[in-house]
């Protein structure tokens, strides 16, 4: 008898809820939201809303006009940019000559004051100590001022108008107008551009912008660009035209970059994450004052340190195997070299060498490293005098003799131009993986987002060396 | 090195990446293919099978074996060795020349069809497939959920009563809701009513319905019907379809002295300077996007007014609660206003 009520129960329930139909719990919830609305409307008075709406709608009406939105974006951004790169010059020289030239010689001549084996001493001071005073002296002055001017226009209340105006662009590709702001992070690094996406609320557009943010070329990569650009784009032009064909070549690498963004975003959502939830809106924030020195401290802080720290921890382990590599030896050759004579053949196919494809191997946890670890490479592996011995990373402060090493290690216009495409298009750095991992928490998506882009790297490389070979 | 040639590194590679894509090509690459020919085939066969019969004999039709081999899309042999298995197991009757259900054929059916449209709900709330991919992904799930599973989904979507094309999800117990509709095809000039159902098959007309943005929901009145077309209002913007897809689109006609407002509109349609009050969110918008835009304030009730027109025309910003929220043009074209 009881357990037939209860099916009676259960039966009237079935039959009460196909009665109401599907639409009662939204029909339920919409209530409540206009319920609330109206409370809110007659008991909650507000002061001078007006005035202020006035004044943000005149910036708006200006900062996303048909004539001036566009044009004002880019020159902000390439505002940002320039004040970095220069602004980083000089307490990055500062930071080289205490952490490299004073501190580097002080270990090495107390090292051999207290009688420390060379080895000990190799591994620890010329390995991991400088690997990661390097990444320090490179990365800490330009993440220092990209940040806090970056974190400023977002207080400000000006990112979300250039997701805003950029919506349309990124929408064809599949992608969030905010991913224009996690792009835009990651020309000053990958890794917090990455951390950048939790913005995005939809984990599509989410997924796709945190796989396409290496495309941007990061602070890392700038001054390889800069610096190869300078040596072998500007010589092929009149010196007065030196200038303004390297950068020019650079900003084609960035742009280059942003291409790819685009179509590897629409590829994306074409095919693998073509099931995934999409949502999209954006809230524009009343402009605001930017609180300065809050947002000076939290940027450098949340973002600038925290980057730095996972740097050096990836850079040290790094340090000692570029020391290793470069000092244990296989019969009469070293690790380093052997390396080096067996990816040669690669490494010509691609229009690049075995140094180039090394240095890329052991310098993932910071691009920045990437050219001193070739400098010494190259020393090591041709016997061209200069240096400061095997597996002691260098950077040198003339353009021209950096030039005069890279060239007698075999190196043309075609090795320069795959080198700056390869520097765009290669994995992230173990860093920028790490924090990918960290947002993912998916072991696919981060496998994606390291293989896809050197894959594409090899591809590209590959095409442009046949190419230039055919014709040159 | 001595081999190599630029032309000849060149040919390898092309060689490599046509092998590539006739191994791993969407759907038709050989990976596929094998990967899907050791799948069994006849679970699928047969469910196919009785899924044909039950949506004949609803319609009163009934089918006898040559209809059936023409309409699956599949080995012949195959088809009759399983028409006879079915028959074994006393799913179907074979009388003369008709096939017909029989009782544990037809409670089998349902239960498909019931997996079926609870996958297209499922996708259509929980992931980002597209309207005309969900029919075809349908066709493939059906197949592979368990009854425990199927179970499992109806309770995590609550149950559903309707898939999200109007059709009607039958209960474990195998119930169905009836469709009280007309075919707009069949609706007299000035009749007002509501869609209440989508047909997606044949796909080339519901891709055609799905392109001119007509949802489940709506209200409409027709203003016109000849033979070559019906033109319809519905959300302030006219329809104009060929007999042949007005008539997989289903209304429940409401009552006569029921006002239509002309003047509802689609949030899409605002010019910037007017303001409007929003009336509702379509049906259309669901899950997580639904309940985004009603923490954001699109309520009913709530005023609205364009606040900014983005440079490239989308998306526009509006002003909504003293808050600027932008809105892409296929979100804002599912929010209902009513202009003041």
């Amino acid at each position: 008898m009881k357990s037939k009520s209860i099916e009676d129960i259960i039966a009237l329930s079935n039959d009460l809820r196909w009665q109401i139909g599907d639409d009662f719990h939204d029909n339920l919830a919409e209530g409540i939201y206009a319920d609330a609305a109206e409370i809110v409307s007659t008991t909650v008075k507000t002061k001078d809303a007006d005035r202020k709406f006035r004044l943000d709608a005149r910036i708006d009406k200006i900062l996303t006009s048909k004539l001036w939105g566009f044009p004002l974006m880019f020159l902000i951004l390439a505002l940002v940019l320039w004040v970095t790169i220069v602004g980083a010059n000089y307490p990055s020289a500062m930071l080289s000559s205490l952490l490299l030239d004073t501190v580097h010689p002080a270990l090495k001549g107390f090292a051999s004051n207290i009688g420390l084996p060379w080895w000990l001493d190799g591994f620890l001071i010329d390995g991991v100590y400088l690997a990661v005073a390097w990444v320090v002296a490179v990365m800490l002055p330009p993440m220092a001022i990209f940040f806090p001017l970056f974190t400023l226009l977002e207080d400000f209340g000006y990112l979300p108008r250039v997701a805003f105006n950029l919506d349309h662009l990124f929408k064809l590709s599949g992608a969030h107008g905010k991913q224009a702001l996690t792009m835009s992070m990651g020309f000053g690094c990958n890794a917090a551009g990455v951390v950048a996406t939790r913005i995005i609320d939809s984990p599509r557009e989410r997924l796709i912008a945190i796989i396409t943010n290496n495309f941007s070329l990061c602070n890392g990569r700038w001054p390889t660009q800069i610096l190869i650009a300078t040596i072998f784009i500007g010589a092929i032009v009149s010196p007065s035209m030196a200038g303004i064909a390297s950068l020019s070549a650079v900003i084609g690498i960035a742009v280059l970059g942003i291409f790819f963004m685009f179509l590897v975003s629409w590829a994306l959502s074409k095919t693998v994450l073509k099931g995934e939830v999409s949502t999209f809106n954006l809230e524009l924030p009343p402009y605001r004052p930017p609180r300065f020195w809050k947002t000076i401290y939290t940027s450098l802080i949340d973002r600038t340190i925290i980057v730095l720290w996972r740097a050096i921890v990836f850079a040290a382990p790094a340090g000692a195997v570029i020391w290793l590599i470069s000092n244990i030896y296989l019969g009469d050759e070293s690790i380093a070299s052997w390396m080096i004579h067996s990816l040669d053949g690669f490494g010509f196919l691609l229009g690049l060498n075995g140094v180039i494809l090394v240095a890329y191997i052991v310098a993932i946890p910071a691009n920045e490293i990437v050219i001193p670890t070739i400098l010494m490479l190259t020393v090591l592996v041709s016997g061209i005098p200069g240096g400061e011995g095997a597996g002691v990373m260098f950077e040198l402060d003339s353009v021209n003799a950096t030039g005069q090493i890279l060239r007698s290690g075999g190196w043309t216009l075609l090795t320069a131009v795959n080198l700056m495409l390869f520097s765009l298009l290669h994995n992230p750095c173990s860093t920028t993986i790490y924090t990918i991992y960290k947002e993912t928490k998916s072991l696919k998506w981060t496998t994606v987002a390291t293989v896809l882009p050197i894959v594409m790297g090899f591809v590209v490389t590959f095409l442009v060396a046949q190419i230039w070979r055919l014709y040159a | 090195m001595s081999t190599y040639n630029p032309i000849n590194a060149l040919l390898l590679f092309f060689a490599i990446l046509i092998m590539a894509f006739f191994v791993f090509r969407p759907s038709k690459g050989w990976l596929w293919l094998i990967l899907n020919s050791t799948k069994t085939n006849d679970k699928i066969v047969v469910e196919d099978i009785l899924k044909l019969l039950y949506h004949n004999e609803n319609a009163d039709k009934h089918l006898n074996t040559n209809d059936i081999v023409r309409t699956i899309k599949n080995n012949e042999r195959l088809i009759i060795e399983n028409i006879n298995k079915m028959v074994l197991h006393e799913l179907i009757t074979v009388e003369g020349d008709v096939v017909k259900l029989t009782k544990s054929g037809s409670d089998y059916a349902l239960r498909i069809v019931r997996a079926h449209r609870l996958w297209e709900k499922f996708l259509a709330e929980k992931t980002g497939f597209k309207e005309a991919e969900w029919h075809a992904l349908a066709e493939q799930k059906e197949h592979e959920l368990s009854a425990a599973e199927t179970e499992q989904l109806a309770s995590r979507l609550g149950n559903p009563q309707f898939d999200p094309h109007g059709d009607p999800i039958p209960t474990q117990t195998g119930k169905i809701a009836k469709i009280k509709g007309t075919p707009i095809s069949e609706l007299e000039v000035n009749t007002i009513g509501r869609i209440i159902h989508i047909k997606d098959k044949p796909d080339v007309i519901y891709r055609q319905i799905l392109a001119e943005n007509i949802h489940i929901g709506s209200l409409i009145r027709i203003v016109e019907k000849t033979p070559e077309r019906i033109v319809f209002h519905s959300e302030g913007e006219a329809f104009v379809l060929a007999p042949i897809v007005a008539g997989n689109i289903t209304v429940t006609v409401l009552e006569k002295d029921m006002t239509f407002e002309d003047d509802l509109a689609r949030l899409s349609n605002l010019k910037e300077g007017e303001t409007a009050k929003i009336i509702g969110i379509s049906k259309e918008i669901r899950g997580d996007s639904r309940r985004r835009l009603l923490d954001l304030g699109f309520v009913k009730g709530a005023d609205v007014r364009i606040d900014l027109i983005n440079p490239l025309g989308e998306p526009k910003a509006f002003l909504i609660k003293g808050t600027s929220i932008a809105l892409r043009n296929n979100q804002a074209s599912k929010i209902l206003i009513k202009k003041e």
